[in-house]
């Protein structure tokens, strides 16, 4: 506008002015009617409608479905619209690409024209927002459930209704999301975008079935004409991938359909249809499609350097790249025939499930393969080489499932993968955490004890991000050095997302519940033995040698405190901890007895006087702590004097006299080169291995 | 003939005057000319007018609102079932902050039919931009005082959502929330903002909307040649 326009515009103010009307009263009085009209409003929605208030709020309660204020509907609905990494453009970009408009305006649109008419883009857009805004606030408001209750169309369909009552609240009727996306592991674990972890409200196969139901809706339908009849989702959901494409292609040959009046299901369904239900059944998810149909025999993750082709090609196909070793050489014909037996069906003694577990279970895994006839069999194993060890995936998956497992598979080989968090926890916060995060004493701080970390309540009250932002920067005041590379720690934001991620798989069972079940009281006269063995076994371990709480024979622990320090430890605890208060529980006289009992465990009475036997001293600990897995699986057993001396791998596991070179004592004492301490859930008391070496050095004496 | 009691009226009011001016403001504000228009033209007024709501009922709320969560919930309570008129008061105030969003809006789209935000009225519109922000922020600000499920969750929600921000958008939760989840600490700092921070912003922002809107007048409806 230039001066003369402005000058001119001012004239036809004052013009307009001057014909106009008197602010007092006229207009005035208008406005005043249009506040007692507002006032009558306001007033009788607060008398008759009323402002709500829910229950208080409830951090742990992840089942709450949240809900803006009317007014912010507009934005949430547009989150629905850019997922994942493209969030930030309905989240900023959009609104402040709104408001910029707006707060342009008057220098955007710079002619003198006033009527809406003659400003075709200013109007045309103004309207489009606004248009856009009630557009996808009506549609938040008809998505949304109506309070307790399920959408309407969800009554009688299970998968339906467990939809409307998880997800529609705040995804609406459908689910948007990157391709790549693993559902499996977002429903149970979350996102930072306010999705809480459903693992712990939600069974597996209710997250399987939902993720099917997500990714291909139209199978629900199909699921529900052809299967409903006889199966429930979830049944068929958890079954293999393998029997269920096979249901459909055997059609009435399908062993279990066979009697049962079923309709052959590949003249009934079309391919097209065919797929879909499996779809729906095992969905296209590769991260979940992985630990179901791969790792089994893969592990968590699998090398893997070739291209998508490639790999796509190896997974169709089947095992026929992979070697198996000829194995005339290693058996003998006899056992060659027990094992083909046993995997064609016709033998399954104890001796063939031995056979196969120490032959074929390092291969093969609990996939026992089958052979056409035992001669086959027999001439597979004895001969080795290329044979079907991995089944031909292109028969059982369809498209969609292998295109979303080879996407899974060359970003977990190509990276480290989100699998991988198991391990990554193992070695950085095992040590400290212990390998299920139940806490211990703090290495770093004498007289510390961390607190558990995978109690329900600590994973219900920290978010991912929380615990990521723990784990990236540390807590430098409890003696967490940081651990993301950011701050100077060894790992990348993926690797602490995939620990993350691992700890999260524990809040739908946690590992540790706080506080310890305190059982009965114990009696008065109870010496402080009693007291240890009824009260602090659960965290301290049967003989004090810690668990969720600290080693009670640690020198160091024994050295750095008083007997006043242990009184006072028993008798108020540590806040926060599993530690509770037992002087809430137990007598001073009591707590003193306990304090006494100890300091005992420091200097355990000596092992039995002279050289202990098998019978009396040594086949008690075999038979409570070896035996239920070497009793069965092979290898070395200890259940009889004479095995335990001549059986292993190499045999024999004890040299009489030499107990260092004994594999039995390297293998409990961590020294043998294969690193595995035995027994793998924690070894044994050091008392125990005193006797075994004690015994071993005097010669293994029966009796 | 004035009567004995309008002389004494009129004394008071010149004796003021001469020490306040107060009759200059007044012709000024109220006693002047303003060309014809139409109903539309009260939805500004109307916007003061239940600002004005949410001041009063806000102030009174805050005489028996705890913002601690320990006892927010309870005292929400009380007010709504148990206080005289508290029923009234908070549904005054709750049912204004949907009313103050609504003519808000509807009182942008009216200026923006009419062209009004052209010369001389930039700043006006530029103010009734930031003045919309601000009343979104008090909504935000606002939810989760009650401290009942859904204005717990809704902020969860929304912090998050706020975290998305490139580059400022986890400092930004943090300071929104007082630490990384909502706290003991997240209450008072909503609260604080809601009856103290944001008032005073919106509040002066208001009376230069206002004295802007009095000094360039309020515009002519455009006819279908302007």
């Amino acid at each position: 506008m230039n001066e003369q326009e402005k000058q001119e515009y001012l004239e036809q103010y004052a013009e307009e002015k001057k014909k106009g009307v008197d602010f007092f009263p006229d207009i005035i009085f208008k406005d005043t009617l249009v506040m007692v009209i507002i006032f009558l409003i306001l007033f009788g929605l607060s008398a008759f409608e009323g402002a709500g208030l829910e229950e208080i709020a409830d951090p742990s309660d992840t089942s709450y479905t949240p809900k803006p204020e009317w007014y912010f509907l507009f934005l949430f609905q547009l989150l629905k619209f850019f997922p994942g990494a493209i969030e930030v453009i309905g989240v900023i970009v959009l609104p402040v690409l709104a408001i910029g408009f707006l707060a342009a305006l008057p220098w955007t649109d710079r002619s003198t024209r006033r009527h809406w008419s003659a400003r075709p883009v200013v109007t045309g857009v103004t309207a489009a927002l606004f248009a856009g805004g009630v557009f996808l606030t009506a549609q938040a408001l008809l998505e949304a459930p109506a309070p307790g209750g399920d959408v309407l169309t969800a009554q009688g369909d299970p998968v339906a209704e467990l939809y409307s009552a998880n997800c529609a609240g705040c995804h609406g009727t459908t689910v948007a999301a990157g391709p790549g996306t693993d559902f499996f592991r977002v429903i149970s674990g979350g996102t930072h975008e306010g999705m809480p972890a459903f693992a712990s409200d939600l069974t597996v196969e209710e997250i399987d079935t939902l993720v099917g139901f997500i990714l291909v809706p139209r199978g629900n339908d199909l699921f529900a004409a052809t299967c409903g009849d006889c199966h429930t989702v979830e049944s068929l959901v958890e079954q293999d991938p393998a029997d269920l494409s096979d249901a459909l292609a055997l059609g009435t040959q399908f062993p279990a359909h066979a009697g049962a009046n079923v309709p052959d299901w590949t003249t009934v369904l079309s391919d097209d249809e065919q797929d879909e239900l499996l779809n729906f059944l095992s969905a296209p998810d590769g991260q979940r499609l992985w630990s179901q149909e791969c790792a089994s025999c893969h592990g968590s993750s699998v090398a893997f350097e070739g291209g998508e082709d490639e790999l796509r090609k190896v997974i169709i196909e089947g095992g026929s790249h992979l070697e198996m070793p000829a194995f005339r050489e290693e058996l003998t014909d006899d056992e060659i025939a027990v094992l083909a037996g046993f995997v064609t069906g016709g033998d399954t003694g104890p001796d063939a499930a031995a056979l196969w577990t120490t032959s074929c279970f390092g291969c093969h895994g609990g996939r026992v393969p089958t052979a056409a006839s035992h001669d086959d069999a027999v001439s597979i194993i004895t001969t080795g080489g290329a044979h079907e060890t991995m089944p031909v995936w292109g028969d059982v998956l369809t498209d969609e499932q292998l295109d979303a497992l080879v996407e899974y598979v060359v970003g977990v080989a190509s990276g480290t993968g989100p699998s991988g968090g198991e391990d990554l926890f193992a070695q950085n916060c095992a040590s400290c955490h212990g390998d299920l995060g139940e806490g211990g004493p703090n290495p770093t701080r004498a007289g510390d004890i961390i607190a558990p970390i995978s109690t329900a309540e600590y994973l219900k009250t920290r978010d991912d991000r929380t615990l990521q932002a723990i784990i990236a920067q540390g807590q430098p005041n409890f003696g967490m050095s940081p651990f993301g590379s950011a701050f100077g720690g060894p790992l990348d934001d993926a690797q602490v997302a995939a620990i993350v991620a691992f700890m999260r798989a524990w809040e739908a069972d946690p590992p540790v519940d706080l506080p310890p079940e305190v059982p009965d009281v114990p009696a008065a006269g109870a010496s402080g033995a009693e007291i240890f063995s009824l009260l602090c076994t659960q965290c301290h371990g049967e003989e004090g040698e810690g668990g969720i709480g600290p080693n009670l024979k640690d020198e160091e622990w024994q050295d750095s405190r008083t007997d006043e320090e242990i009184f006072d430890a028993i008798n108020v605890g540590h806040v926060g901890t599993s530690m509770v208060a037992w002087g809430e529980v137990l007598s001073t006289a009591q707590i003193e007895e306990l304090v006494t009992a100890i300091r005992e465990l420091a200097n355990p009475p000596l092992p039995p006087e002279g050289i202990p036997t098998f019978e009396a001293n040594v086949l008690p600990i075999f038979e409570q702590s070896c035996t239920v897995c070497h009793g069965t699986s092979g290898g070395w057993d200890g259940t009889t004097y004479s095995n335990a001396l001549l059986t292993g791998d190499p045999s024999p596991a004890i040299i009489p006299g030499d107990p260092l070179n004994s594999r039995l004592l390297q293998s409990l004492i961590g020294t043998h080169p294969d690193g595995v301490v035995m027994p793998p859930g924690g070894g044994l008391s050091e008392a125990e291995i005193q006797i075994i070496t004690a015994w071993i050095l005097g010669g293994t004496p029966q009796n | 003939m004035a009567t004995r009691k309008e002389t004494r009226a009129a004394e008071v009011g010149d004796w003021v005057d001469e020490r306040s001016g107060w009759r200059l403001a007044w012709t000024t504000v109220f006693i002047r000319k303003i060309p014809k228009v139409n109903w539309l033209y009260t939805l500004g007024s109307a916007t003061l007018f239940v600002l004005i709501i949410q001041v009063v009922t806000g102030v009174l709320l805050m005489f028996y609102y705890v913002p601690e969560p320990a006892q927010a919930h309870a005292s929400v309570q009380y007010i709504t079932h148990d206080l005289s008129f508290g029923w009234l008061i908070r549904g005054l105030h709750h049912f204004g902050a949907s009313a103050m969003v609504i003519l808000t809006i509807a009182h942008m789209l009216r200026v923006v039919l009419y062209g009004a935000y052209k010369y001389p009225r930039e700043l006006t519109w530029l103010t009734g931009v930031v003045l919309m922000l601000l009343v979104f922020s008090f909504g935000f600000t606002g939810y989760l005082l009650p401290w009942d499920q859904r204005a717990y969750w809704a902020t969860v929600v929304g912090t998050q959502i706020a975290e998305v921000t490139p580059f400022i958008g986890g400092w930004l939760k943090t300071v929104m929330l007082g630490g990384e989840e909502i706290s003991a600490l997240t209450l008072p700092r909503f609260f604080g903002a809601h009856v103290w921070a944001l008032p005073a912003i919106l509040l002066s922002l208001v009376g230069i909307h206002l004295y802007l809107v009095v000094r360039n007048g309020i515009t002519s409806i455009p006819k279908r040649d302007d």
